[in-house]
This record gives structure tokens, C-alpha cells and sequence, in this order.
């Protein structure tokens, strides 16, 4: 407490201090290191843009800050399979954040969105100093910055899945809404958004109340050979206070058989090939294997957009931030592209199930949603790769 | 058509035992078993542990901060780890003693709990484990982490847990949370 009492003190100093100068306010700088199944996540984020220059030297990757601005740097302590440690620094009147690996034998790939800024470096063991992957003939999806599947020429598509429906009414409010009843006007709103401001074609697995299996949405968007995959949610917890939102993608739990499998999968692509040609059951079964496992060749960029979308809802709703998390969803494994699936409020608070009702709120999460979707969209073209 | 409609009862047989092989046996090279082969451990305890008792931890949900918190429990010690597990579950769905929430649904009823290869509990509840479930992503997270947390942190033979329902494979808790593959811990969810 006591803590915070000088934390507090201290604020409204700096407060006073830096109110008379015009034009130099102070901004916050929170970095946190996350660990994802294939890689290390690093993000540096602030309420205003930042000018930033990585420079690597060996195991060591400087970020180079630069902001008009007084800047207040926060770390989040780090634990991470492939950073040692983070700190912050001073060069050439310049915050330092100097990054340090484990192991000099990494690679990096750093990218940037807005509102709020935020600087992504996604850090992986090995291929040290390789060059870009060129893409061989039968080479396995593994270095999947590019949707496996060739874009067709022409408009791509969106699938938009709203939660549940007909018999299955998923989560229930306390004054009896169901979540199926909430998900379907998200997701309709944002459908209608989309398709006055972008030229995607946007499919629904459900435009009205009826029952849908998590099977066959899935394989709606495999079937369309969709671009991105959006499931939309309400959410419920044992505890009646929960409250904010979240943006999930799928964590595969993968025990080692499930790694072997893949594995087995990615490095015999030529093989499989040859099996599919011999016999036809066989195919069948092969992919269907295959298709259970589909997700996980996307699971990066579906990170990626849970980011972007997970902080335009922050902008927009007023809601608490619940940040991006990785669950095993079934609706989620058997999607072959970049697929998430938003959690907009919680039905079971009393609160939140009042605003889910509201018009205006739904409004505002199809729109969060939508800005989402247009940064990912900015970073991944649908055409000709980035 | 008569070949499209074969394909369509061979080829989801086909995937089912070749599911099964791949979950219960990966690479191994061993002959395939069916489930129903996999003896269960006897029900009643030896008579000389009548009084014989075992401290575990069970985790509860908190009102407070959403996370799993430990409650020790007495359980009677028994002959085997699948009994002892059994009375570790029917104490969390009996519910908290210091104001926790069981994130299980009262109704549901333990059928059976026996070990497959690998470390994995095999844990099997009646159907209103998932029918009375009050759905929800965090919910269904929540109930099977209270489950997974529980199990592995008092038994070391436990690494994962793999549910069934009614005897069944389940694709969701309840509409959620796939229950196609055993559970690791997940220490996130616990506050300690
Ligand atoms: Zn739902």
C-alpha cells in the first residue's frame, strides 16, 4: 500500500512538473515476453507511435526507441524458453531495449500495429542466419508466413461464424439471455461492415437460429478456401463477477504424439502423396487426420490477428482487457487458415449480459472486430504474399 | 453411388480404429485393444485400509481473483491410485468447505477412473457432467483444469487425463472446450 501511496505521489509530481511544457507529455512503455507453442513473442506497447530500429549483434537484439515524448518504461519479469532477459538502456540520447537470447542461433521477425502502438518481435530457435526460406517444390507448410493454399485469383473470403444456435443455446445470462441470441447480431453487423467497406466475400455458418455442428463450420471455411475465420462468442464463468473481453486461438495441447504426427505429416509430404495416388479409402483417411490437425499450421497468424482485434475491442469497448489466450476450441482445430475466436463481454455477469442486449454495444464490437481485421489485412495481404 | 455410400461407412470406421491406434498406442507397434478390455480396478477398498487415511490438495475456484485455489482433504487411503483418485473427485464435486466454488456440476456422478498407458487418467462421468454444464469457454476451462490440477498434483502416476462421458468420447464440455485429447496441467490457473 504504502507502495503505491509513493507511486501515486510520484505521478501527480511528474504530473505537475510536465503539464506547464507544451507538446511533451509522458507515455507509458510496457514490454512483455510470451512464450507460443513454435515461438517467443515479444511486445513493446505504448499509448502513443514510436519510432523503433532493431539493430542484432549475436544473441543480443537492440530495440532503438525514439518518441517526442517523456517516456516510462515498465517490464513485465520475464520467463521464456528462448529470452534470457530484457532491459532497458541509454545510446545516444536514445532508450535502448536491449533483448538477450539465450542462444545467438535465432531469428526474428518484428511487425507494428496501432491504436494502441505496438512493436511485435517474434523470436524462433534455429536457421540462424539463413536466408529468406525460398519455398521449395513439396516443402512442408512449417514456415507458414504464407497461407500454404494459393490465393485463386479473384475476391477471397471471410467466414464469420456466430457461437451455438438452435438447440444448442451455449453460455445463459442471469435474466435468461442465451448466448446463440447474442452471437448472431455480432456477427451480422459485422458481416454487414465488412461487406460495405472491404471487396471480401464474407460467409456465414449460420444466418439465423438453427443447429450447426463445430465439424461442419469448420469445413464451410475449408470448402470456401477461406482467408480468415472469425467465431464469435459470449462468455461464461462459474464466477459471477468475471467481466472483458478476450480473444482466444487454439493451443493444441499437443501431447508428443500429436508433435510426431504433424511431424510424421510435414517431413513425408511426397509420401503422403504417393499414398493418396494408391488408394482411395486410404486418402480419405489420411486427410481427415490431416484436416484434425489444420489449425496448427496457422496458429502464428491467428495470434496475430487475435492481437489486432483483441486491442481495437480494448479501444472501443470500454470493457476490461482479458488479453489473448490459447484454449483447445473444437470449432477452432479443423480450420485451414488463420482462425480466432472472440469472447466479446461475459453473459454470466449481470453487467455485461445488459450491454451484450445493447444495440450500440454490438455495434462497437462488429466494428472492433472489423478495425482488427483491417490492420491483419494491412500486415497480410490477401494477394501476392506481404 | 452404391461406391460413394460404401466409402462413406469404411472410411469413418477406418478412422476410428486408426484414431484409436494412434491415441492408445502411437508407434509402438503393439497389437490394438479396445477400450471395454481395459480392466477396472476393484471398487472396494482392502480391508486393512479402513483406517488408513491420505491428505490431498483439491483445487476450488476463487470468487475473488478467477483463479483455482488448494483445499486439503482426508481421503481413506486405498489399494490402488484409481481409488484413491476416485474419492479425490466425488470430494470436489461435494464442493469447497471454506467458501470456494466447485466448478462441477452437483448432478454429476463418477462412473469410473481407470489409468491407459502413458500416464493418462482416464476419467469417466455420467452425462450430467456435460448436460448440466452452464457452458461458457471460461467455465468449461475452469471445470476441466479444477479436474487436471487436482489429479496430477496429488498423483504422480497421473500426467494427463482424458475425458469420457456416459462411457463415451465427448466432442465438447459443452459446446466449448474439445475433450478430444488428455489434459496437461495447465499452472496458469492456479494462485499460489
Ligand atoms: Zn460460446
Amino acid at each position: 500500500m504504502a507502495k503505491r501511496t509513493r507511486f501515486l505521489t510520484v505521478l501527480l509530481l511528474a504530473g505537475l512538473i510536465l503539464s506547464p511544457l507544451p507538446g511533451q507529455q509522458t507515455v507509458t512503455v510496457r514490454v512483455q515476453v510470451r512464450d507460443y507453442a513454435d515461438f517467443t513473442r515479444l511486445t513493446l506497447e505504448s499509448s502513443s507511435r514510436l519510432d523503433t530500429r532493431l539493430t542484432r549483434t549475436g544473441g543480443i537484439l537492440e530495440i532503438h526507441v525514439d518518441s517526442p515524448d517523456s517516456l516510462r518504461l515498465r517490464t513485465a519479469p520475464v520467463s521464456s524458453r528462448l529470452i534470457r532477459s530484457v532491459a532497458w538502456g541509454r545510446s545516444d540520447g536514445r532508450h535502448v531495449l536491449s533483448v538477450v537470447l539465450r542462444s545467438s542461433d535465432f531469428t526474428y521477425n518484428a511487425f507494428t500495429a496501432s491504436r494502441p502502438f505496438q512493436l511485435m518481435v517474434d523470436f524462433k530457435e534455429g536457421e540462424a542466419a539463413a536466408p529468406p526460406p525460398v519455398r521449395k517444390e513439396g516443402a512442408a507448410p512449417k514456415s507458414a508466413a504464407q497461407p500454404a493454399v494459393r490465393p485463386p485469383s479473384g475476391v477471397r473470403t471471410i467466414v464469420i461464424d456466430p457461437g451455438h444456435g438452435g438447440i444448442e443455446p451455449g453460455a445463459k445470462g442471469r435474466f435468461g439471455t442465451l448466448e446463440k441470441d447474442v452471437t448472431l447480431p455480432i456477427a451480422l453487423k459485422l458481416k454487414a461492415v465488412i461487406e460495405k467497406n472491404l471487396s471480401f466475400r464474407v460467409v456465414m455458418t449460420r444466418d439465423k437460429d438453427m443447429a450447426v455442428s463445430l465439424e461442419s463450420r469448420a469445413a464451410l471455411a475449408n470448402n470456401n478456401d477461406a482467408m480468415l475465420f472469425i467465431s464469435i462468442h459470449a462468455n461464461g464463468s462459474y464466477k459471477q463477477s468475471s467481466h472483458g473481453s478476450e480473444t482466444f486461438f487454439l493451443s493444441l495441447n499437443a501431447s508428443d504424439e500429436d508433435v510426431r504426427r504433424l511431424a510424421y505429416f510435414e517431413n513425408t509430404q511426397a509420401e503422403l502423396e504417393g499414398h493418396i495416388a494408391a488408394q482411395e479409402e486410404e486418402q480419405d483417411v489420411l486427410r481427415m487426420i490431416l484436416w484434425d490437425m489444420a489449425q496448427s499450421a496457422y496458429i502464428r497468424q491467428s495470434s496475430r490477428l487475435a492481437e489486432l482485434i483483441q486491442a481495437e475491442l480494448n479501444a472501443l469497448l470500454g470493457t476490461a482487457n482479458r488479453g489473448i489466450k490459447q484454449a483447445p476450441f473444437k470449432v477452432l482445430a479443423e480450420v485451414a487458415c488463420p482462425a480466432v475466436l472472440v469472447e466479446a463481454a461475459f453473459l454470466s455477469n449481470p453487467d455485461e449480459e445488459r450491454r451484450l442486449l445493447n444495440e450500440e454495444f454490438q455495434n462497437n464490437v462488429a466494428l472492433a472486430i472489423y478495425q482488427g481485421l483491417v490492420n491483419y489485412i494491412r500486415l497480410y495481404p490477401p494477394e501476392g504474399g506481404r | 453411388m452404391p461406391r460413394r455410400r460404401l466409402l462413406l461407412l469404411v472410411v469413418p470406421g477406418l478412422t476410428l480404429c486408426l484414431a484409436a491406434f494412434f491415441f492408445f498406442f502411437q508407434n509402438r507397434g503393439e497389437a490394438p485393444r479396445e477400450l471395454k478390455d481395459i480392466s477396472v480396478p476393484p471398487e472396494t477398498a482392502s480391508a486393512a485400509g479402513e483406517d488408513e487415511t491420505r491428505t490431498v490438495v483439491l483445487y476450488f475456484l476463487s470468487d475473488q481473483d478467477g483463479l483455482l485455489h488448494p483445499e486439503q482433504r482426508t481421503i481413506p487411503a486405498g489399494p490402488a491410485v484409481e481409488w484413491e483418485a476416485r474419492r479425490l473427485i466425488e470430494e470436489l464435486i461435494k464442493g469447497s468447505r471454506t467458501g470456494l466454488i466447485s466448478p462441477l456440476p452437483p448432478e454429476s456422478e463418477l462412473r469410473q477412473v481407470f489409468m491407459i498407458r502413458g500416464g493418462t487418467a482416464v476419467v469417466d462421468f455420467s452425462k450430467e457432467f456435460a448436460d448440466r454444464h452452464p457452458s461458457g469457454s471460461t467455465a468449461e476451462m475452469t471445470t476441466i483444469y479444477c479436474l487436471v490440477n487436482s489429479l496430477t498434483r496429488n498423483f504422480s502416476a497421473i500426467k494427463q487425463v482424458f475425458f469420457l462421458v456416459n462411457g463415451n468420447e465427448r466432442e465438447t464440455l459443452n459446446g466449448h472446450i474439445s475433450l478430444a485429447k488428455p489434459f496437461l496441467p495447465l499452472r496458469s490457473l492456479i494462485a499460489e
